[in-house]
């Protein structure tokens, strides 16, 4: 519970920075927090992978800032992004998580293998990240709602039995990919704004 | 396969680094995609294994498709490197290509939606271009938007469908159905989810367009029939009618949007985009009527509609670059003009070329369904067939005075190489349909699993 709370405050952080590169520093904690969450399948090989590919996401996005007041403000947005994930995050919950019939238990440190942390933080990340690629406006908040909704989808692909270490090979990838293809973005839109 | 997949990724790496020296980098791109085609030609049907417990299988549908996209491919990289250089493009291609392969190889539905996303996004950077003169950096911005939404939505559906139990409550289905399906329309720029096709196709350059709807929306189409059968949904669309209506709604939308559309338009590109998204919406009805006809024929209009779509492209990228500041004409470029209509025929799918038995199969199987359906597909194809009459007349109003080949005439070529292949094809269409229909076997038994 200690880290479904740390991926929600840094999303948070992520999602109201004015400065890319705080953005790229908050979505680092966002992913490493996110991937230490233990369903009871944590896998070192697997976390150390999807760390090292959210490490090399953020730091892509932190030299695509180029200096340090290089961003975009988020405004009215943030709430709009906030109040939207918060709600879907719950919905989709309901909808969507396995009518198992056990009893859930969290607690506040340990490992949950009833899965609800990660399922919640999933839910939230894919939901977050929805919401802040619909009201972006440019590459830079585009980039984290994409990186965000991948990091939730890594989650979700976790718990799916089958060929783990290969499936978080190809998400880390995936993940370098949206962050290059976004920093691409966001100096080609740089260069354009300020041409 | 790994090592055909680790060649064109090596290849690609090469690319990069040489991109600037022309001669090399073109000569490297195309050996690279020719090893490629031939290692699949070569490798015994059937072929699988097994790559970090990731299994692949050469299918004969997989092999066709792979030498129908990675030719398609071969022909773009020769006429950017022969007509309109851009050097992030032969780097590009050869990881397009890599991650064509991929999908149409693997057999695990999440590591099929992965291998896609990364051919989707790669070409970003194709797409951007003199971004101070126009707005191809914002059209690139909208399809890394549009990629990445739908991309996690869908792979997130799919995670969460493979690990939920059988005994979940049938509306738990219903919606994850619906996620993957609208999370494909996206990606497939399938009406109301094209507006980045729209952007698309007046901002960048005409030879990542044509990379982008000639092998990437063929590669997606079949990526989605492959995950359909293989994550186990179909039973579920089957028993709930309503997906099965989704994916009609989607489809004749398409058909007919992308048909009025393209009769809209007055410039080239757009009538080739919007010719291509009404044929990907018969193809979306062929899959929704969930039969044997409608699965061959949708299969075969994506990949001869991706062939199409890459004649028409370069064409008419070629024809409005040699005419500047004017409207395009073949007095300008005769041969590319004539490439440009004659890639028309298959885009309407008229016989005797191969584009003819997937439209006729599809709208047979449409009428049986319902008559109406069947005709919203013959109006769709009539618009089409207008809109490329438009062009065409457009084209050869001024009639060239002499009859003179242009310099470099790769567009006509190409179209040349186009039109006979699918002219083969439509002599011998065994050749093409037999896959497709092994392919439509696997599919109808997927929907009724024992």
């Amino acid at each position: 519970m200690l880290l479904l709370a740390i991926v929600a405050i840094t999303t948070l952080a992520a999602n109201s920075a004015r400065q890319l590169r705080y953005t790229a520093v908050a979505f680092f904690a966002v992913a490493l927090a996110a991937h230490l969450i233990d369903d009871g399948t944590l896998a070192a090989a697997q976390v150390l992978v999807s760390a090292a590919a959210a490490l090399v996401a953020s730091a892509i996005l932190f030299v695509a800032a180029r200096d340090r007041r290089f961003g975009e403000d988020p405004g009215w947005r943030l709430w709009i992004a906030t109040i939207v994930a918060a709600a879907t995050t719950a919905a989709a919950f309901v909808f969507l998580r396995p009518q198992t019939g056990d009893e859930i238990n969290t607690n506040l440190l340990g490992p949950d293998p009833s899965g609800v942390t990660t399922d919640v933080a999933a839910f939230w990340l894919l939901s977050s990240g929805i919401a802040i690629l619909l009201t972006a406006r440019g590459a830079v908040r585009g980039s984290l709602g994409a990186l965000l909704m991948l990091t939730g989808t890594q989650l979700l692909v976790q718990q799916v039995p089958g060929p783990h270490l290969a499936l978080t090979l190809l998400l880390s990838w995936l993940q370098v990919v949206v962050a290059l293809a976004g920093a691409f973005l966001i100096v080609n839109q740089r260069a354009a704004r300020e041409a | 396969m790994i090592e055909v997949v680790a060649l064109l990724g090596v290849a690609a790496l090469v690319a990069f680094g040489v991109r600037k020296r022309l001669a090399v980098v073109g000569t490297v791109t195309l050996a690279a995609l020719a090893a490629a085609i031939a290692i699949v030609v070569l490798m015994p049907m059937d072929a699988s294994g097994e790559v970090l417990e990731l299994p692949w299988h050469m299918s004969e549908l997989a092999r066709l498709a792979a030498v129908v996209l990675l030719g398609t491919l071969c022909l773009l990289v020769l006429a950017v490197w022969v007509d309109e250089p851009a050097y992030n493009f032969f780097p590009t291609a050869l990881v397009v290509a890599a991650a064509v392969l991929a999908v149409l190889v693997l057999t695990t539905p999440i590591a099929i939606y992965g291998a896609l996303l990364l051919a989707l996004l790669v070409p970003v950077g194709s797409f951007t271009f003199q971004v101070h003169r126009n707005r191809s950096a914002e059209a690139a911005y909208r399809h890394f938007s549009f990629v990445a939404l739908g991309g996690c939505l869908g792979l997130s559906a799919l995670a969460l469908s493979a690990s939920l139990g059988r005994d979940q409550p049938p509306s738990t289905f219903v919606l994850l159905v619906v996620i993957l399906v609208v999370a494909f329309a996206l990606k497939l720029a399938a009406i109301p989810f094209h507006t980045h096709a729209a952007l698309l196709a007046s901002e960048v350059p005409a030879s990542a367009l044509a990379l982008y709807f000639g092998v990437l929306v063929p590669t997606t189409f079949i990526a989605f029939a492959l995950i359909l059968v293989l994550s186990g949904l179909l039973p579920a669309i089957v028993s709930i009618g309503k997906v099965q209506d989704l994916l009609l709604a989607l489809g004749i939308t398409s058909a007919l949007g992308g048909a009025f559309l393209a009769t809209g338009s007055t410039e080239l590109r757009r009538v080739a985009v919007y010719s291509v998204i009404a044929n990907l919406g018969q193809a979306l009805v062929g899959i929704a009527t969930l039969s044997g006809p409608g699965i061959i024929g949708a299969m075969a209009i994506a990949l001869v509609t991706g062939l199409a779509a890459t004649q028409q492209l370069l064409a008419a990228g070629t024809l409005e670059r040699r005419a500047g500041a004017d409207r395009p004409s073949a007095t300008t470029a005769p041969l590319a003009a004539l490439a440009f209509v004659v890639g028309g025929f298959a885009m309407i799918g008229a016989p005797p070329l191969v584009a003819f038995p997937g439209h006729f199969f599809v709208e047979l199987i449409a009428y049986s369904y319902s008559p109406w359906m069947g005709t919203a597909l013959v109006i769709a194809t009539l618009g089409v067939l207008v809109a490329q009459l438009r062009a065409a007349m457009a084209i050869f109003r001024t009639a060239p005075e002499r009859w003179r080949v242009e310099r470099k005439p790769i567009a006509g070529v190409v179209g040349a190489v186009v039109f006979t292949a699918l002219l083969i094809g439509g002599v011998q269409p065994d050749g093409f349909l037999q896959p497709i229909a092994t392919f439509a076997d696997q599919f109808i038994r997927a929907l009724h699993p024992l």
